[in-house]
């Protein structure tokens, strides 16, 4: 079950280690949001778009389209918010296009360290307070944040970004994306993992430096793709060997969790669907069930 | 053209890349590969970045090796295995030390506040620090081969890019004459926003900078590329060589990738652009193939079904048609030259020396084989 706060959030930052399924976590809980009311945003930031096949739906090319009933998708590029930032607060169109064509400008746009993460993040605050006229009304976004490590920082950023900037729209922009990431009633993040070793330390690692960093852990723990518990008495050939040894791996790292994390968690069975959105629909239906096979209190 | 490029046993290749997203096991792979070339006699380097604690434990490189250049590796081979687990901003830092011309210099970059925040975060950098450190060791000439885990990214891209982008960063002298341009040498200050050179556009144009990006940072920015100044020649010199010797016949790129056909675009797309900017590419390996299951028996007609085994039975027969599927159309679309290994799933991730050893010598097998 979706843990009720999550109702609430205006962000929802999706995160864990590569190859996990968080894009796939973060579609099936984009669409169990919007299932309950709230009008949800799947936000992508890789340059490279993949989300919109779990929705059965073309590219974005930049822009918010609509999936399905109150849901959103959007696939971004942090350079064009910075740049919408030098459109705002230029009002001359000849030196807007300087700023943009001077060296100082491009290096700080592409390189400026954290720039990018704080306008993810100020993007997403702009979209729920309906501060983008182009948008639709958006309650939630659910981004597919970077692996572990970057998405900490994708945290982190608007925080240090303000920091290193006194003045100016950018730090205007980087202090309201820091208190809006503050806010326990605004923002969340989810980790997803495998019940394997590797992920399973780093979801735990990612739990502290959050906890010591903003005073509150993951609102969720997704753990994704479990192998079937097996049934007794099955001969020991290959297969059944590889299977008992899988879900072996599975129950191990399960009950370290058990032992070691005390917030919410839902469990996700590995399930045979070559289908994107089939495969969405079918886990945003194991996210509603409390009584899903695998589901933890 | 022979579909095997090398063979493990054999000193060429002197450098192994072992290249992929996040979460393929490449870390596994890369020390299988450093077991096998110790067996055959090659004093090997296995540097790696992130090994999970069992693999940190049979390599010998837990917390206790933290610090030390590299560990010896508790092998019985005729040629040495070491291992080593890279640090980035320790490398970055010892760079700085050793190209700074006096301590006052070093000092000033080392403390400077946008040094702290660019030295981590700058994109590319850990995938520099990962190359340059393996052009530092490759110069000692202390090893016959050494195998290099890349950091892991999200496009595995990434890190070929990275000697490049950091070359063109420092070479963007534009950069440098325009930020000193802000700045009075003495004291910091921004200069007058009247500077001759500018005209009317160029002084909206500078006050609209000021600000958009703020003073302090320009400052920083300033004072980081001041200090950073005398080190540019040394260090664009070394992302060149660290470029050069990515491009050379000695560096040999192994893609690693998962199974299953939604990674299929991911691993074209990479070898594609390995081969066209003319790599030497060695096998793409695609890990954790499950096993193909074969169609249900008929059930006896007193056997009672049970839901669970069905389920789980359909579960391992899609993910080995799955993967078979995957493998397939991967071998249509590579060049019919280009070497492709697959390795099947194990019942335990191979983590201890035993199983890395079985895994290193079944890739042999297979690239020697498939001659």
């Amino acid at each position: 079950m979706i843990p009720e706060p999550l109702l609430h959030r205006q962000l929802i930052v999706v995160t864990g280690k590569g190859g996990v399924g968080k894009s796939v976590v973060t579609a099936a809980l984009a669409r169990g949001l919007a299932r309950r009311g709230r009008r949800a945003l799947a936000l992508e930031i890789d340059p490279r778009e993949n989300l919109h096949q779990l929705f059965d739906a073309p590219p974005s090319g930049g822009e918010v389209i609509e999936v399905g009933p109150r849901l959103y998708l959007q696939n971004l590029k942090p350079t064009a918010v910075v740049d919408w930032v030098v459109d705002q607060k230029v009002p001359i169109g000849l030196v807007r296009k300087r700023v943009k064509a001077s060296p100082i400008y491009q290096r700080f746009a592409e390189g400026a360290p954290g720039l990018q993460e704080m306008a993810v993040i100020g993007h997403a605050l702009r979209l729920v307070r309906g501060d983008d006229d182009s948008a639709p009304a958006i309650d939630t976004v659910v981004l597919d944040a970077p692996a572990t490590g970057h998405g900490i920082y994708l945290l982190t950023a608007p925080k240090l970004f303000a920091e290193a900037i006194g003045t100016g729209p950018f730090a205007d922009l980087a202090r309201q994306g820091a208190d809006f990431v503050d806010d326990p009633e605004a923002c969340s993040l989810v980790i997803v993992t495998l019940a394997e070793e590797m992920p399973v330390q780093e979801a735990l690692e990612l739990r502290d430096g959050l906890t010591e960093r903003f005073g509150r852990g993951p609102a969720l723990l997704v753990v994704n793709g479990l192998y079937p518990p097996l049934p007794d008495d099955l001969p020991d050939d290959d297969l059944h060997a590889l299977w008992r040894r899988r879900r072996q791996v599975n129950a191990r790292e399960l009950a370290r969790l058990d032992d070691r994390w005390d917030g919410p968690r839902i469990d996700l069975p590995l399930l045979p669907i070559d289908d994107g959105p089939a495969l969405v629909e079918t886990l945003d239906a194991q996210l509603d069930h409390p009584d899903g096979p695998e589901d933890s209190p | 053209m022979s579909r095997a490029h090398f063979d493990l046993t054999q000193p060429d290749p002197p450098l192994i890349v072992c290249i992929g997203s996040g979460g393929v096991g490449k870390t596994t792979l890369a020390a299988s590969l450093g077991l096998v070339s110790a067996r055959a006699g090659i004093d090997t380097l296995v540097m790696t970045f992130d090994p999970s604690l069992r693999l940190k434990d049979a390599l010998g490189v837990g917390d206790a090796a933290q610090g030390k250049e590299a560990v010896a590796v508790d092998v019985d081979a005729p040629g040495v295995l070491h291992a080593s687990l890279l640090d980035a901003r320790a490398t970055f830092d010892r760079l700085v030390a050793r190209y700074a011309p006096d301590d006052a210099a070093r000092e000033r970059i080392l403390t400077n506040r946008y040094y702290n925040h660019l030295a981590g975060h700058l994109g590319g950098i850990l995938e520099y620090m990962a190359v340059e450190r393996l052009y530092e060791v490759a110069r000692t000439g202390r090893y016959q081969r050494i195998i290099l885990d890349t950091p892991p990214t999200r496009q595995a891209i990434d890190f070929l890019e990275a000697p490049r982008r950091v070359t063109q960063f420092l070479d963007s002298g534009a950069l440098k004459i325009a930020l000193r341009a802000w700045f009075d040498e003495e004291d910091g200050h921004l200069k007058a926003a009247g500077s001759r050179r500018f005209g009317l556009i160029g002084r909206r144009l500078e006050s609209f900078l000021d600000g958009l990006i703020g003073l302090q940072l320009l400052r920083d920015m300033s004072e980081f590329f001041r200090a950073f100044e005398p080190l540019f020649d040394g260090f664009r010199g070394r992302a060149e060589k660290v470029r050069a010797l990515l491009e050379s016949r000695d560096a040999l790129f192994v893609l690693v990738t998962g199974p299953g056909e939604a990674r299929i675009p991911d691993t074209l797309f990479f070898a594609r652009r390995l081969l066209e900017a003319g790599y030497r590419v060695g096998p793409i390996v695609v890990n954790r193939v499950h096993p193909e299951v074969a169609a249900p028996a008929p059930p006896s007609a007193d056997a009672v079904p049970d839901p669970a085994l069905a389920d789980g039975l359909e579960l391992f027969r899609w993910l080995g048609a799955s993967h078979r599927r995957g493998l397939e159309e991967l071998r249509r679309l590579l060049p019919a030259e280009q070497a492709l290994l697959a390795l099947p799933v194990e019942q335990d991730e191979p983590t201890d020396l035993g199983a890395l050893s079985a895994l290193g010598a079944s890739i042999q097998t297979q690239l020697v084989g498939s001659r």
